[in-house]
């Protein structure tokens, strides 16, 4: 079937493609061909174009190309919002450039499935360009939507190379995290969340570098188009092009930057630490007698100073009606725990020829990118902070040479060899800096991604066009993995796996699209369209131990473990959008969407995404026409369902045996030994919904030196894909995936730009955004019971968080803590909440949330004649952290609990000063959940631009830094922690940065 | 104006479109393509489950195919563990996972993750066994009779832990809730009904055919434990049912009391392995412990391993001290379940033990007479250096040479306060080497000889109405007391005496919950035991307490299930 099905799409593309070419020069020459810029040079998109006195009319495409039919000589304006009309007379050829009329540009905005004039737009998008001069390090796109989109978060997970971010738009409608993230869509090609090694998400494969623009769609109205993955968004991003008919154009962008961490965790050191043991313990204690002579900062160890540096070379024109661009970017980057580091190489090409008096149309795109990870050792962080500060680094003693010479916790070895009579004390912690040395973990990751899209404009029939785009993406990543004999994770036997994972994506989707002005004031315009799409994943992966040379059986594997597996599923699509703009202000808007999924079972396969929208341009009427202060003023309100089916697996709802691959999984009563175990499943699994209200309006003042916009909007999800309890015995796992349970999204999003100072030789921009949103768990599945989450090293089955019907995501579940007259928390006494008499797990209540209901975006720039300065700030306020690190040195004895082994802890633990005790609810209090609110200043950048001949050379250099400061009341590390737990994680360094940008 | 053109192109796109569709909708029918998914049963694959899910997580060490939490802790095995020793006189553990302090103090809520965990994996292990029988029964008449015998097992449990549980036979229903005493009788009238369609009984040791498989003594070995416990399930004893099937085993089973085996030598820090300490090591499958094992669960640490069955039995009562003390095979030592000073009350007043120089294994066991001694305290001869001149600390961090560690069980934190128990062993008696230094090797004997023989004594003398054991019983007892080494040889013991040997041969095996509810001296009895009911000194809990609740989870999920009487 799948075979048959990767054959028909290309022929059926080839039958139309070799159609639209025996039309070739069939067709008379009396267009005019033009194309639109600005005064930078940049394309204008969606430039409307008319021939004077006459009804003909067109809008100007992607590239700012447009053709239109007029008489020779007459009359042609070009007008666009934000621009001064031009009117030129007609000729076979046009180069139109447009005069700002303010400042304001990037009128055109990418849609789902087309393109759309700012002005016309009902839906809540938000469109914007990278800020080319203001920024800190990005190696990867999400750095540059960081705190620049109101409704928008993007929280990167650590300061590790490479690291992904979690996106969340206007919050999250699901509770796991993959049914969450946004669609993000590439050039036309939607984007799996389904990463492969060494590619932390979708976003990571494309160079930031080569992004025109992000447009986010984030009402129903706006997303409906995707239908069942609009749920959470849509951030759509459309990569450079080449210009028609110009000379090639080289330019350079690079940068050199160092990067350090911020800030050592406070702990101990040696001398504290010894005095703390004396104290407790006494100098003839046993405990006194473990500790060493030596004063070792173990983060001393652990961490560096990073130097990364970054490339990116391209080269753009038009060969006649070709134009093209190449780019080639190469990043090297450090990461300043010893070990880590990250390179990417990134090409991409892009070919947008077109034919036929620009009537047949072309779009290819080719992107190739190869990413080597070498991830560092992450338990040394968290080691760091814990270890004997009195221990060596090395030690000369003869015990420690099966250790490579690193000093660490032993104990008589298990394993029967002589030549290795010590192992290390599984418990006990791990010298950090071995953990580093002993381990070669790294990952190869290769990208493919390409598209061709094809748009026809109907010879005979301008109204009407066929757009196409074929895509796919291919990806393979290899973790390889190699712990030294050595090492303490895996003393003696070492450790040693290959794991290899790729998938591939295809993608194809036509729609026609009908335009049709009427009466003069009336536009109508119509598109459907078929989209079908097959995502395939497989991977196998192999580890195993080797018994040394010592050994009685050398260099023979130790429990070696070996898995395939496989995955695949289709989406079919049906969809469309009509618009309907009367009088150039009221615009109604209705998209539909049909998806059929092969995560569904009969029955249950196809669901149906409806949207409605109207805008009303009410500074176009009649009693606002002449308020001249007021430049724009746009109500927009819309309605609409979306999907979602992330999440989940693709047969859930099919009944099936798992073999376990686990060779320690084998139980030998018959035949081979393995087993085959019965999972659980839900045929009646069918698609999440959400359904969005949105209103919005979007205004402009004093000539558009003052914009912004205003929405707000409520969401409730339904039918919630959760993983709920079943009865015993009625089905085969205990939580199946079922559509249980609902959730409310409330908010309001802000966003504003001013321009106070707009001169020749001053600009000067500000612009903020802020977005309130409030989460409620409206109903959960079945039991009533809320569902926890969140480890915090407290035994298995204790967790800080939950969802709970009446109360946000993510909220915390803990005990109350009671203080005592000085204002210290009294050690095991929390408030007996139900006042049975007994504290118990009953006691515990909802405290904060982990997710901000805030959230601020900042950012300034000016530039004065050839200099520029900006900054960005970023704020969240009310979200709360549970720091897990206090919690877990509670107690100043927490230092020697384990047995032989000593550890480190931290100058809260005196503060704290518990004794050592059993009660789950010494610890899981509200007493260690903390207001993480804070303030960042993301960048600071100055730059310089200089030109040395007119036509020539000429470029910037800049200078900025990254993750300036914080400010907040949290007392860890680092407020900004995805998921509300605090612990270890690798550190968000500072950066320093050095870049260049020539143009030749 | 070309026409004709445009005439052409736009139906073909539009056939062309179209043809892609009807096709393209038909790719939303799927078949799992993993390799390792299957949609048609394999009969003995299946079989295989039917037993693994008493001891396997499911898909390998660490990882469950339930959600249950923690994988490891989330074992039936270990689950059953748990809710049967660390709720009486026997054990306790410090650990702060969920539930484990409910079972400590027996305060344990219909809320609790453990109960819920084990009323999950017992009733998972019926389900599959009714998937079994379903779609497999006609595949080989002896497996169909041995699943009827696994299913009766986790009925069983679920019976003697939970009363009135969940009950289906069919596979996908919502069940219904049966009571205690039909439940009793359905299981009764399984076992009767295909135990002879099960394997004969006989010895099988890992290697020889059918190892691991329950044959017809492991059926009537049940039936003595159902009947013994008949008052508990039913209302009404049925003794002299409990003493006939422990004849049956006796007699017919073929095993036999291992009573060592002085041609071996064995080596350990005394010198020597006795019997008893055999029946619990890693090569207790193939040595001639095994004569004495009427149903073992496999646990191989490189083939079948877990983090909840043999694995946990050891690693869970050592330390690192201990480690040191007592050299051994795998590396998990975690330091958790431990003694509570009633059950070494057994073995030893605690004045006696007080006057010991130190308290290693050894110095214990020859003071108590009594190989099954297998308690820990600490090294105290001033024994300071190990083997390799490193200083020895005990979990304190105290040097050795300190009697440092409590009998009592002052603060339940800490592992220390209550004697060790080094009864599970990872060495092997023959001193060789082990499949795995991580995971265990040691079979897990859920049923022995020896049980046998203390329920036959227990139900001969109650069947005639004795407070005492009558001739046969004594014999029996006395069997096991010699083979412990003990010469303390009553000629008539009584009942609360068989009480006390149990917790001396079985103890940390399993059944004590049982036994003290059979007794009387678990809900409501002023029998006490340090922490009992969360009290230090011992308290009291109600009689309610002799079945734990149903999950709530289950009572939220399942309309047809009532909550047991009292939570």
């Amino acid at each position: 079937m799948m075979k048959q099905v990767n054959i028909q799409v290309p022929l059926r593309m080839l039958g139309l493609i070799l159609g639209l070419f025996l039309s070739v020069g069939a067709f008379a020459q009396i267009d005019v061909k033009g194309h639109v810029k600005d005064a930078t040079g940049e394309d204008v998109i969606g430039a409307t174009v008319r021939v004077v006195g006459t009804q003909t009319a067109t809008v100007t495409d992607f590239d700012g190309n447009f053709v239109i039919k007029a008489n020779q000589g007459a009359d042609i304006s070009v007008s666009f919002v934000g621009y001064q009309t031009v009117t030129v007379k007609a000729a076979p050829t046009l180069e139109i450039t447009l005069q700002d009329d303010a400042a304001l540009l990037k009128e055109v905005v990418v849609i789902g499935y087309g393109v759309a004039r700012k002005s016309d737009l009902t839906g809540s998008v938000t469109a914007i360009k990278p800020d080319e001069k203001n920024h800190g390090v990005i190696t990867n796109a999400q750095d540059m939507m960081q705190g620049k989109i109101a409704g928008v978060n993007v929280t990167t997970g650590s300061g590790a190379p490479g690291t992904g971010a979690t996106i969340r738009i206007r919050g999250g409608s699901s509770f796991n995290d993959s049914g969450n993230d946004p669609l993000i869509v590439i050039d036309g090609l939607a984007m799996d969340n389904q990463g492969v090694k060494g590619l932390s998400n979708p976003l990571s494969m494309v160079n930031p570098a080569d992004i025109e623009s992000f447009t986010v769609l984030k009402d129903a109205s706006a997303t409906a188009i995707y239908g069942s993955r609009g749920s959470n968004g849509v951030i759509i991003i459309t990569t450079k092009k080449g210009r028609k008919n110009q000379a090639a154009k080289v330019s350079y962008n690079g940068n050199v930057s160092a990067s350090v961490i911020k800030k050592y965790a406070d702990v101990l050191d040696g001398n504290q630490y010894r005095e703390l043991v004396q104290q407790l313990y006494g100098t003839d204690s046993g405990r006194y007698a473990l500790l060493g002579n030596d004063n070792t900062d173990w983060q001393k160890q652990i961490y560096r100073t990073a130097l990364s540096h970054d490339h990116n070379i391209t080269v753009a024109g038009g060969l006649a009606n070709m134009p093209y661009r190449l780019s080639v970017g190469f990043t090297d980057q450090q990461g300043i725990v010893e070990t880590s580091d990250f390179k990417r190489l990134t090409t991409s090409v892009t070919m947008n020829p077109s034919y036929l008096e620009d009537h047949l149309k072309f779009n290819i795109n080719g992107k190739f990118m190869y990413a080597r990870t070498r991830y560092a050792n992450t338990g040394a962080i968290g080691n760091a902070v814990s270890f004997d500060p009195t221990q060596s680094v090395f030690s000369d003693d003869p015990k420690y040479k099966q250790f490579g010479g690193y000093w660490q916790w032993t104990q008589n070895a298990p394993y029967g060899d002589s030549a290795w009579p010590y192992s290390k004390i599984a418990l006990a912690q791990a010298n950090p800096r071995s953990q580093l040395m002993s381990d070669y973990n790294r990952a190869n990751s290769f990208d493919y991604q390409g598209n061709v899209e094809v748009d026809y404009q109907i010879h005979g029939f301008e109204d009407l066009r066929v757009h196409m785009n074929f895509s796919g993406d291919w990806a393979n990543g290899t973790q390889k993995e190699d712990m030294q004999p050595w090492g303490p994770d895996n003393f003696y036997y070492g450790y040693y796996s290959k794991e290899n994972e790729s998938k591939y994506n295809l993608n194809y989707t036509a729609y026609l699209q009908y335009y049709k002005d009427f009466l003069k004031t009336q536009h109508f315009d119509i598109m459907g369209g078929y989209e079908w799409r097959h995502e395939k994943w497989w991977k196998d992966k192999n580890e195993y131990g080797l018994f040394p040379e010592t050994s009685s059986t050398p260099n023979a594997k130790y429990n070696e473990q070996s898995e395939e597996r496989k995955s695949e599923h289709y989406l079919v699509s049906f969809y469309g959008r009509a618009n309907y703009i009367a009088f150039d202000r009221y615009m109604l808007t209705a998209t539909l969407r049909a998806d059929g999924s092969s995560r569904f079972g009969k029955g249950n396969k196809w669901g149906y995404f409806p949207s409605a929208a109207f805008g009303w341009k009410i500074n176009e009427e009649k009693f606002l026409k002449n308020v001249k202060i007021l430049s724009e003023l746009k109500l927009r309100l819309g309605w609409g369902k979306t999907g979602q089916q992330e999440g989940i697996g693709d047969y859930n709802y099919i009944a099936q045996y798992q073999q376990p691959t686990s060779t320690q999984a084998l139980y030998p009563t018959a035949g081979d030994g393995y087993q085959y175990i019965p999972l659980g499943y839900n045929e009646d699994l069918k698609w999440e919904t959400t359904t969005t209200y949105n209103a919005g309006l979007d205004f402009g003042f004093l000539n558009n030196r003052i914009t912004g916009s205003f929405d707000v909007y409520h969401r409730k999800t339904t039918d919630m894909l959760m993983s709920a309890p079943v009865a015993a015995m009625s089905n085969f796992g205990n939580r199946i995936t079922k559509n249980i349970g609902s959730m409310k999204n409330t908010g309001f999003e802000v966003s504003l730009t001013v321009r106070p100072i707009q001169t020749e030789d001053v600009q000067w921009e500000i612009s903020g955004n802020a977005t309130y949103n409030k989460n409620e768990v409206a109903e959960l599945a079945g039991d009533g019971q809320p569902i926890e989450y969140g480890d915090v090293g407290l035994g298995t089955g204790n967790y800080a968080l939950a969802h709970q019907e009446g109360k946000p995501m993510g909220s915390f579940w803990v005990y109350q803590q009671v203080y005592g007259e000085d204002g210290k928390p009294l050690q095991g006494v929390v408030v007996d909440r139900d006042g049975n008499g007994v504290i118990d797990i009953n006691d515990r209540y909802f405290y904060k949330s982990s997710i901000a209901p805030w959230l601020f975006g900042f950012s300034n720039r000016i530039q004065y004649k050839a200099w520029d300065f900006g900054f960005g700030l970023r704020a969240s306020i009310g979200n709360y952290v549970f720091n897990q690190r206090k919690m877990g040195q509670r107690s100043l004895e927490y230092i020697g609990t384990g047995t032989g082994y000593m550890s480190n802890t931290i100058p809260s633990a005196y503060e704290v000063n518990y004794k050592n005790g059993d009660k789950i609810y010494d610890a899981l209090t509200d007493y260690f959940v903390e207001n993480a609110s804070f303030l960042k200043c993301d960048n600071i950048t100055v730059g310089y631009t200089f030109k040395t001949r007119d036509d020539g050379l000429n470029g910037r250099v800049y200078a900025s830094a990254t993750n300036v400061f914080t400010i907040t009341k949290y007392k860890g590390m680092d407020p900004e922690v995805s998921g509300g737990i605090d612990n270890a994680i690798y550190p968000r360094p500072l950066t320093l940065l050095l870049g260049l940008n020539l143009n030749f | 104006m070309n026409l004709r053109y445009i005439s052409n192109i736009i139906p073909s796109a539009a056939v062309a479109l179209a043809l892609g569709l009807s096709s393209c909708t038909g790719d939303l029918d799927v078949t799992p393509i993993d390799p390792n998914s299957y949609t048609e049963v394999a009969a003995q694959k299946l079989f295989n489950k039917c037993y693994a899910e008493f001891v396997l997580e499911g898909y390998g060490p660490g990882s469950s195919e339930l959600d249950l939490g923690d994988a490891g802790l989330s074992v039936c095995y270990r689950l059953l563990w748990n809710a049967n020793e660390l709720t009486t006189d026997e054990a306790l553990c410090g650990w702060t996972d969920k539930g484990i302090a409910e079972y400590d103090y027996n305060t344990f809520t219909p809320a609790n993750e453990s109960l819920y965990g084990l009323y999950w994996r017992l009733s998972f292990g019926a389900s599959i066994c009714n998937q079994y029988l379903k779609d497999c029964a006609d595949y080989d008449a002896t497996m169909t009779a041995e699943v009827h015998f696994i299913r009766a097992l986790y009925y069983y449990f679920l019976l003697d832990n939970f009363g009135n549980p969940s009950f289906s036979e069919n596979v996908g229903e919502t069940p219904r809730q049966i009571q205690s005493a039909e439940l009793f009788n359905w299981i009764v009238k399984e076992l009767e009904d295909n135990m002879g369609g099960m394997l004969p009984p006989s010895i099988r040791k890992k290697g020889s055919a059918n190892y691991g498989r329950a044959d017809q003594s492991a059926a009537w070995m049940l039936l003595t434990r159902l009947y013994l416990n008949a008052e508990k399930y039913t209302g009404t004893p049925q003794w002299d049912k409990a003493k006939q099937y422990a004849e049956k085993v006796i007699k017919e089973s073929g095993r036999s009391i291992w009573m060592g085996d002085n041609a071996t030598t064995h080596t350990s820090s005394n010198g020597k392995w006795s019997a008893y300490q055999m029946l619990f090591m890693a090569d207790n499958d193939t040595s001639g412990a095994f004569d004495e094992s009427i149903f073992a669960f496999i646990t191989d640490g490189a083939s079948t391993a877990s983090w909840g069955a043999s694995t946990f039995l050891f690693a869970a009562s050592w330390d690192n001290n201990m480690v040191a003390e007592y050299s051994q095979k795998t590396n998990q030592a975690w330091g958790g379940n431990r003694t509570r000073v009633d059950l070494v009350e057994k073995f030893i007043s605690t004045s006696a033990l007080e006057a010991l120089d130190n308290w290693e294994t050894a110095t214990i066991v020859a003071a108590a007479g009594d190989d099954r001694a297998l308690l820990y305290g600490d090294n105290a001869k001033g024994d300071k250096f190990d083997d390799n001149g490193n200083r020895k600390y005990d979990d304190n961090g105290k040097p050795l040479g300190l009697k440092d560690r409590l009998y009592t069980n002052d603060d339940l934190a800490t592992f220390t306060h209550g004697l060790a128990t080094t009864k599970y062993t990872s060495q092997r008696s023959d001193g060789g080497s082990v499949s795995n230094t991580t995971h265990n090797d040691n079979d897990i004997i859920l049923m022995r000889l020896a049980e046998a023989y203390l329920a036959y004594a227990e139900a001969e003398a109650r069947a005639a109405g004795s407070n005492t054991t009558l001739t046969e019983g004594t014999r029996l007892i006395n069997v096991l007391r010699t083979r412990a080494n003990n010469s303390d040889q009553h000629t008539t013991y009584t009942l609360r005496e068989i009480l006390d040997e149990r917790a001396r041969e079985l103890y940390f095996e399993g059944v004590r919950r049982t036994d003290l509810i059979r007794y009387g001296y678990y809900g409501n009895s002023s029998y006490t035991w340090q922490w009992k009911g969360g009290v230090q000194e011992g308290g009291k809990f109600g009689a309610y307490r002799n079945i734990f609740p149903i999950p709530q989870t289950e009572i939220a999920t399942n309309s047809n299930l009532k909550q047991n009487p009292g939570y």
